[in-house]
């Protein structure tokens, strides 16, 4: 269990070692923008990591293959990632999403 | 003439489990190709078309199935989809840990929500067409742009998607299509209390996996309704023993059908000393290893080791050798933790089978157990896809977390699977191909050995007529 903080919000939360970061939001009536719930589909969860980077499990090649497919390119940073996949392994997250509350 | 003149050894349950045997002349009237006697089959049930629509349309959906595993869905929102002539069907884990069993289409324009095997980590399903929603229980949560639609398009009971019967039995999920069938327990009587018998509850998936085959449904679900075959599809499993001895064997079995379609076979040996062959426990732990490498099931390779173990401390001519192993596998049980059924005579199921009908089959043997489901194949008479489990008893807290898929493998894969299928599918396939010679009208059926695969066709027909009769009804 790790604690991750959403700016500009502000707001923190627990993400399990066994859940993406959307989910653990969700899990705790906390609302994360989606559209497609978890499936990486919809693009709408994306987050960009802002520190702690080294606290985050690394994107697999599912998780690239359809940010690169579905996710214009200005929003596609080496920090970009889906929340619904993002996984958490420390402390020290930071996170920047808007909607999070 | 019955079948019990014919030959007195053939047994059937008797009293309120009795088969109902040969179908009333207004039944066999209602189907195509109908069984007009116990000991013949027509060829045509197994690839007319006709035949084919008739149980689309009045067994598969009025029928209990046996949809997935339990541990398929460990999690609330985990789902698996089961697929039955052109049904799509959703197995979804509810957050109370229940389960239910919705209709894959959305209500909208009909897109299937979700396939194969998934999460749904957000609690919703979610169309991938226009983003219409769902909850886990089925209920909607979400039109997407609603005003755009009139009030009557979006009546909330309309929107919440349509609902199989779901029950759950030793681990296993079981669904009907149909709202207003009976009760499972009532569909499964009397083998549902056998199969408790032998603790098939506290087995779990070792492996799964699924061969597609050129045969009808039911030609592959019935080279397992016997062990006649063994000798001749199986040699390995003769050990170098004579015709002689292969037809002991045979006779060692022994059948019993039941009502409801359903069926068993078992060993028929116990206290009858004709049919105890001359006793050698290196057979004995032969036979347990060809059934470990050659089909992965049943007696599985750690039996094996533990029936070794009794090598240099029983006699290899002690004849209660088998009592022995068995004693040695309970003791290992005990302390890994591992929960077996309690010893008794339930336990003279092990090696045997209990066929349910329609299309699944499970045969238990010590904490282990392999499981078969026959199902139609892209619409065509003519090919099934077949599911082949693997189950085990696994220490307490120790089993695996998910059951999953290992794929659809071909039948000739010998890397993914061992002899014992290998041996059986090809027979299946040339059954089917054999059915089509001209000068072949009917299978003709041992009332000794077969007559499970007659009770289950009759059963068949009068699944058939009835809903036939009820839909001629409405009609009128």
């Amino acid at each position: 269990m790790a604690t991750v903080r959403v700016e500009p919000s502000g707001i923190e939360f627990d993400v399990g070692p066994k859940e993406s970061v959307a989910e653990a939001a969700w899990r705790q009536d906390i609302a994360w923008p989606t559209k497609c719930y978890g499936q990486a589909e919809c693009m709408i969860c994306f987050v960009k990591v802002v520190d702690g980077e080294l606290s985050t499990v690394p994107p697999d090649d599912d998780e690239l293959f359809e940010m690169r497919t579905k996710m214009p390119r200005r929003l596609r940073t080496p920090l970009t990632r889906l929340a619904c996949r993002l996984r958490v392994k420390g402390e020290g997250v930071v996170l920047e999403k808007k909607g999070v509350q | 003439m019955t079948v019990a003149d014919l030959n007195p050894k053939f047994t059937w349950a008797e009293g309120e489990d009795a088969p109902l045997g040969t179908n009333p002349p207004e039944v066999q009237a209602s189907v195509p190709h109908p069984m007009r006697d116990s000991r013949f089959v027509p060829k045509e049930r197994y690839y007319s078309r006709e035949q084919f629509e008739l149980e689309k349309k009045h067994l598969w959906p009025h029928t209990w199935q046996m949809a997935a595993r339990e541990e398929e869905l460990p999690n609330p929102g985990d789902y698996v989809e089961y697929e039955i002539v052109g049904n799509s069907i959703l197995i979804v884990r509810q957050q109370d840990g229940s389960v239910k069993a919705l209709h894959n289409a959305c209500r909208h324009r009909a897109t299937e929500l979700a396939k194969g095997a998934g999460r749904l980590p957000g609690g919703q399903l979610v169309c991938p067409f226009h983003g219409w929603r769902w909850n886990l229980d089925g209920s909607s949560s979400f039109v997407f742009g609603e005003k755009a639609f009139e009030p009557a398009c979006l009546n909330k009971d309309d929107l919440a998607l349509r609902e199989c019967l779901v029950e759950t039995w030793s681990g296993m999920i079981w669904i009907n299509m149909d709202l207003g069938a009976r009760p499972l327990r009532e569909h499964l009587s009397p083998v549902q209390d056998l199969l408790d018998g032998v603790g098939v509850g506290n087995m779990r998936v070792k492996w799964w996996k699924q061969v597609v085959l050129n045969a009808n449904w039911k030609m592959a679900q019935e080279a397992f309704f016997e062990g006649y075959h063994v000798t001749q599809t199986h040699p390995q499993l003769l050990m170098g023993n004579d015709v002689a001895y292969g037809e002991k064997k045979a006779e060692q079995v022994a059948y019993t059908t039941f009502k409801n379609g359903h069926a068993r076979f078992q060993s028929a040996s116990k206290g009858e000393s004709e049919y105890e062959p001359v006793f050698d426990s290196e057979e004995f732990i032969e036979a347990g290893r060809l059934l470990a490498t050659g089909q992965d099931a049943m007696t599985l390779e750690q039996d094996v080791r533990i029936f070794e173990g009794l090598r240099n401390k029983i006699a290899q001519d002690d004849p209660k050798f088998t009592q022995h192993a068995i004693a040695a596998l309970y003791e290992y049980a005990q302390g890994a933790g591992i929960p077996m059924a309690p010893m008794g005579p339930n336990i003279q199921l092990w090696g045997g089978d209990i066929y349910m009908f329609p299309n699944y089959l499970m045969l238990p043997m010590y904490g282990n157990c392999l499981a078969y489901r026959s199902r139609p194949y892209k619409d065509d008479p003519e090919w099934c896809i077949f599911d082949v489990w693997s189950l085990t008893t696994y220490p307490e807290g120790q089993e695996p977390e998910r059951a999953e898929l290992k794929g659809i493998f071909d039948k000739d894969d010998t890397e993914n699977w061992g002899l014992i299928p290998r041996q059986d599918f090809s027979n299946i396939e040339r059954q089917q191909r054999g059915l089509h010679s001209p000068g072949f009208t009917e299978l003709r059926l041992s009332s000794q050995y077969e007559l499970s695969i007659s009770n289950m066709h009759e059963e068949l027909d009068r699944s058939i007529s009835s809903r036939q009769s009820i839909a001629e009804r409405r009609e009128s």
